[in-house]
């Protein structure tokens, strides 16, 4: 290996520093729309840097990488969808704090956290690369089964108005995750028959339909304005940096989480920030504020997701697998390159290796202004632009994203479809985040069980396999139960002291109503519960294991919502409670469905270029002047073939053969 | 350099060539090359490889476009319904597209997909940790003869490559062992370095990428792989086991039989590059050629091969 100072000097030269900063833009704008990632960037990007000197290439396409999973926090907080899988958690506070007119300090706060988060994992993966890289060996397919049920302990948390709903949701993101060809068993579930379910529910389509749909919908409901613009304050800087040195150890703990997760090849940014939001929470002293839009949340979650960057590269580097999936392209450019990762990469005396870690460090840092800028503009132009342009702008984001993903119309209507279902739950007061809670772990959750049965079997010692022999589940045991009791011992202190204002004011009059919506929704849950329960009679064995065990919690947590909604336990989830539906809304609605379903066999342009002129009529409120309209109708047709445009010939993505273009 | 650029080399080269019949010119315009899985996989490094090559021998561009889903069912699936003048051509992987129709509907079927050419399959290859007790094949069959079901193998899904050669194995050698399916082959080479499985069924490109840290107990090739001269063959163990899974080129079934046939000699020519093929085998790779012209006797040797044990996945469900 050449000394540091030749190394450093290599990363900081102008052409590395210039892409650095090209990748750390781009990736932030894919980032912050859902559905575009990562993966894809990094792909097309590519076959460029196969002209380019290794490192450089190198430094760029983890430029691009660290920024997408930083963009992916502005739609979080200014649109409550993540951008990435790995902001699904920075919507809890987030939106929250938008809402009330601080979605500038949101942003600015996780501009600060991402920023950290990075260096800490870049930092991680600079010094102790080899060392920590065990960590992956170590945990096996019973630590990824632990793992994910204290990520489903965070339904327990995000249910604070009723626990019972928030587990049937979670319980429904299980079953939607069962959807498809098992990956133990081989057997194809819940179908419906339809070949185009095989591959399953999208994680990213879901996300896109369950947390946007219902925005729009609330967004045609009234005339107020998106988002309270809040008077013109800068950047909010140094209030952000007092939030985050008050924060300092939630910063830092987040962060080793983020590493420590992102190491784990099974794993990846979602569960790393989930886990840190959990962990933020249970350590802070005004832990009910969380979910309401809560600064530290924040801080936890971003912090912890931009780590998982370096934490990901150091099994793709020293074992010779990928991390997560921007990492297995970046690795296949590696190969192609001729630079082979594994255990000899580090031995061989190779700097470009180093060459890319310091740009992953420059390129981190560089996160900062761009971010702030970009941040600014993002806040700007959100809360600034008119309600008939900002409705078809996120219609069209949310039907173009999910058909990107896969460059699958099948994945658009899914979409839509779980949107609906998103936003009718949320009517009832089922939440939508412990559906993706459940969606997102459910399969971790399961092939980690299934396996540690078979292959507990085969040694004929399933219970040690399982945890009796497994210290780190003895650790990841510990946290959940720890979670789980927390909560539950302040409830009771609560408890205790209303009991004591009741006794002094007298017995409260009950005024309690049958909670019809919430009855209404038990009974669907409770139908499919019955349907899957049957069709798992038909499966073999490995596959048919946890749809009996999720199929009877459903029923049986149904049964027990309908019993509660009787007695007028109502209760609504957190972030729970979706706007009613206006004609407005139904009019949303059916345009979205429409478009989902035609596009495929009219065209892409043609019937976005209808829903769009469609969704601005419905979204504006007062009368629209002539020259306005004028105004509008050149913004959706220059906003249509812009994306158009982007997807056919920049990003490369095959586009149905349709009647029209 | 622009492409623009390059086209004008390209075709300042072809013409310098005087390669005449303008007038069956193929291919005609850059060529879109859809891999039905995501980036960063086999499919993808070697469809790199030979995008440059491909360049070079046409003078045309060819554009990777990845279309991952359903185990690249999703992809298949819609094969036909692209126009079939040769520009937009598809990666095909066997045993995929023999065994998802035998095992379940995925919307197409396996006489739908026209190959075009066979270029290379990455061979089965058993493998362990290096410091695992077993040493040999013979330590293995041992193992699971005192112990039926006691030998765990990983690897990557159920009804996939590694699954196919997991009861190969068994059935070629009579003994019984537990196939632990995982998630794509990044997780298998975790659960073998770390300890989880007792063996692995991958491919020589997992082994060439984990060099030390495990050992290939046999390979499933005809004579032994150039990188692996201390591992035998299975079959010189007496093992009938040669395969692996295979990864060609497919076209619409529209596409006119002069342009499969064009499409076949320039892949073909692309294998018979010696640098191609070195950097090919350096990665683990081996090269198979199976022309257009002789590729309905290849797959009808390959479905007859699969549809055995298609059955015996299946009876074991």
């Amino acid at each position: 290996m050449a000394n540091a100072a030749t190394i450093l000097f290599e990363a900081l030269s102008p052409m590395n520093l210039l892409l650095a900063l090209l990748g750390v833009l781009g990736g932030t704008i894919v980032g912050a729309l859902p559905g575009l990632s990562a993966t894809m960037a990094i792909a097309v990007l590519v076959p460029f840097t196969f002209v380019m000197d290794p490192a450089s290439g190198l430094i760029m396409l983890g430029a691009i990488y660290t920024g997408a999973i930083y963009g992916g926090a502005f739609a979080a907080i200014l649109v409550n969808t993540p951008g990435t899988p790995s902001a699904i958690a920075t919507t809890f506070d987030g939106y929250p704090m938008a809402k009330r007119g601080d979605g500038d300090l949101a942003v600015t706060l996780a501009t600060i956290a991402s920023v950290f988060g990075g260096m800490v994992g870049a930092i991680l993966l600079i010094t102790l690369a080899p060392r920590l890289a065990t960590l992956a060996l170590a945990f096996q397919s019973t630590e990824y089964f632990w793992l994910a049920l204290l990520g489903l302990t965070l339904i327990a948390t995000l249910s604070q108005g009723n626990l019972v709903k928030g587990l049937i949701g979670g319980m429904f993101g299980i079953f939607l995750s069962m959807i498809g060809v098992a990956v133990i068993g081989g057997d194809v579930r819940f179908t419906g028959g339809m070949p185009s379910m095989l591959g399953g529910i999208d994680i990213v389509a879901a996300l896109i339909g369950l947390y946007c749909i219902p925005v729009l919908i609330g967004m045609v409901a009234t005339p107020d304005q998106h988002l309270d613009p809040g008077e013109a304050r800068g950047f909010r800087m140094f209030e952000a940096i007092g939030i985050s040195l008050k924060n300092w150890f939630n910063l830092i703990r987040s962060s080793l989480i983020g590493t420590l997760v992102g190491i784990l090849p099974g794993a990846g940014g979602s569960i790393a920030s989930l886990i840190a939001y959990s962990e933020a929470r249970r350590a802070s002293s005004n832990s009910e504020n969380f979910g309401k839009g809560e600064p530290g949340g924040i801080l936890a979650t971003e912090s912890a997701n931009n780590a998982t960057v370096g934490g990901g590269f150091i099994p793709t580097l020293v074992l010779g697998i990928p991390g997560t999936p921007p990492d297995a392209v970046i690795m296949g450019a590696l190969m192609v390159q001729g630079i082979r990762v594994g255990p000899s990469l580090f031995q061989s005396g190779d700097d470009t290796v180093y060459v890319f870690m310091t740009g992953l460090v420059i390129a981190t840092l560089l996160m900062l202004p761009v971010g702030l800028i970009v941040g600014r503009y993002a806040f700007r132009f959100i809360t600034n632009v008119p309600k008939a342009m900002l409705v078809p702008l996120i219609a069209f984001m949310t039907i173009i994203g999910s058909f990107a993903i896969h460059a699958n119309p099948h994945d658009v209507v899914v979409m839509v479809v779980l949107g609906l279902i998103g936003w009718a739950a949320g009517l009832a007061g089922f939440g939508a985040s412990p559906i993706v809670l459940g969606l997102v772990l459910g399969q971790i959750a399961e092939q980690g069980f299934m396996r540690a049965w078979m292959i507990g079997g085969a040694r004929g010692d399933f219970l040690g396999q399982l945890l009796v022999n497994r210290p780190i589940s003895w650790g990841i045991l510990a946290l959940i139960v720890l979670t789980m009791m927390l909560p539950l011992l302040r409830m009771r202190t609560a408890r205790r002291l209303a009991q004591q204002d009741v006794t002094r004011d007298g017995p409260a009059v009950a005024h309690r109503q049958i909670d019809r919506a919430g009855m209404a929704g038990s009974v669907v849950f409770l139908v499919l519960a019955v349907w899957m329960l049957l069709q798992a009679q038909g499966l073999s064995v490995m596959a048919a294991a946890f749809p009996y065990a999720v199929g009877a919690a459903l029923g049986i947590l149904s049964l027990l919502q309908i019993l509660r909604s009787l007695r007028g336990h109502g209760g609504i989830n957190a972030e729970g409670g979706s706007a009613d539906g206006t004609v407005r809304g139904f009019a949303l609605a059916g345009t979205m469905l429409a478009w989902a379903l035609l596009f495929p066999t009219i065209g892409l342009f043609v019937t976005s270029l209808i829903a769009c002129i469609v969704l601005m009529l419905t979204g504006q409120f007062g009368r629209l002047t002539v020259p306005r309209l004028a105004t509008y109708l050149a913004c959706i047709l220059v906003m249509v073939t812009a994306f158009y445009m982007t997807l056919d010939r920049v990003l490369n993505v095959p586009l149905p053969q349709a009647l029209l273009f | 350099m622009g492409t623009t650029t390059r086209r004008l080399i390209g075709a300042a080269s072809l013409a310098l060539m005087g390669t005449a019949g303008a007038a069956l010119a193929y291919p005609d315009g850059p060529v879109t090359y859809v891999i039905p899985f995501n980036a960063g996989g086999e499919s993808d490094v070697t469809a790199r490889y030979q995008q440059a090559r491909f360049r070079d021998i046409t003078g045309q561009d060819m554009i990777v476009q990845y279309l991952p889903g359903a185990g690249g069912a999703q992809a298949w699936a819609g094969l036909n319904s692209i126009e079939g003048d040769g520009q937009t051509i598809m990666g095909t992987n066997l045993p995929h597209i023999v065994l998802q129709p035998m095992l379940q509907d995925p919307g197409y079927k396996t006489e739908d997909i026209t190959n075009v050419y066979m270029f290379h399959f990455t061979p089965d290859a058993l493998m362990v940790a290096n410091d695992s007790p077993f040493q040999t094949v013979q330590d293995v069959i041992d193992a699971a003869t005192a112990m039926p079901g006691g030998v765990t193998a990983g690897g990557s899904a159920t009804n996939s490559a590694n699954h196919v050669a997991n009861q190969i194995f068994m059935n070629e050698t009579g003994v019984e062992t537990t196939y632990i399916p995982y998630t794509g082959t990044g997780a298998t080479e975790t659960a073998l370095v770390g300890g989880e499985v007792d063996m692995l069924w991958g491919y020589t490109t997992v082994a060439v990428r984990q060099g030390d840290a495990t050992r290939v107990l046999a390979v499933a090739t005809e004579e032994r792989h150039p990188l692996f001269p201390d591992s035998p063959t299975f079959k010189e163990l007496g093992i009938k086991m040669v395969g692996g899974a295979y990864r060609g080129i497919g076209v619409p079934a529209s596409t006119p039989e002069e342009v499969r046939t064009q499409l076949s000699d320039i892949i073909g020519e692309i294998n018979a590059d010696p640098s191609f093929r070195e950097q090919m085998e350096n990665d683990g790779y081996a090269l198979i050629d199976v022309p257009y012209s002789e590729m309905d006797t290849f797959m009808a040797e390959r479905i007859e091969a699969y549809t055995l044990i298609a059955e015996q996945l299946q009876s074991q469900q």
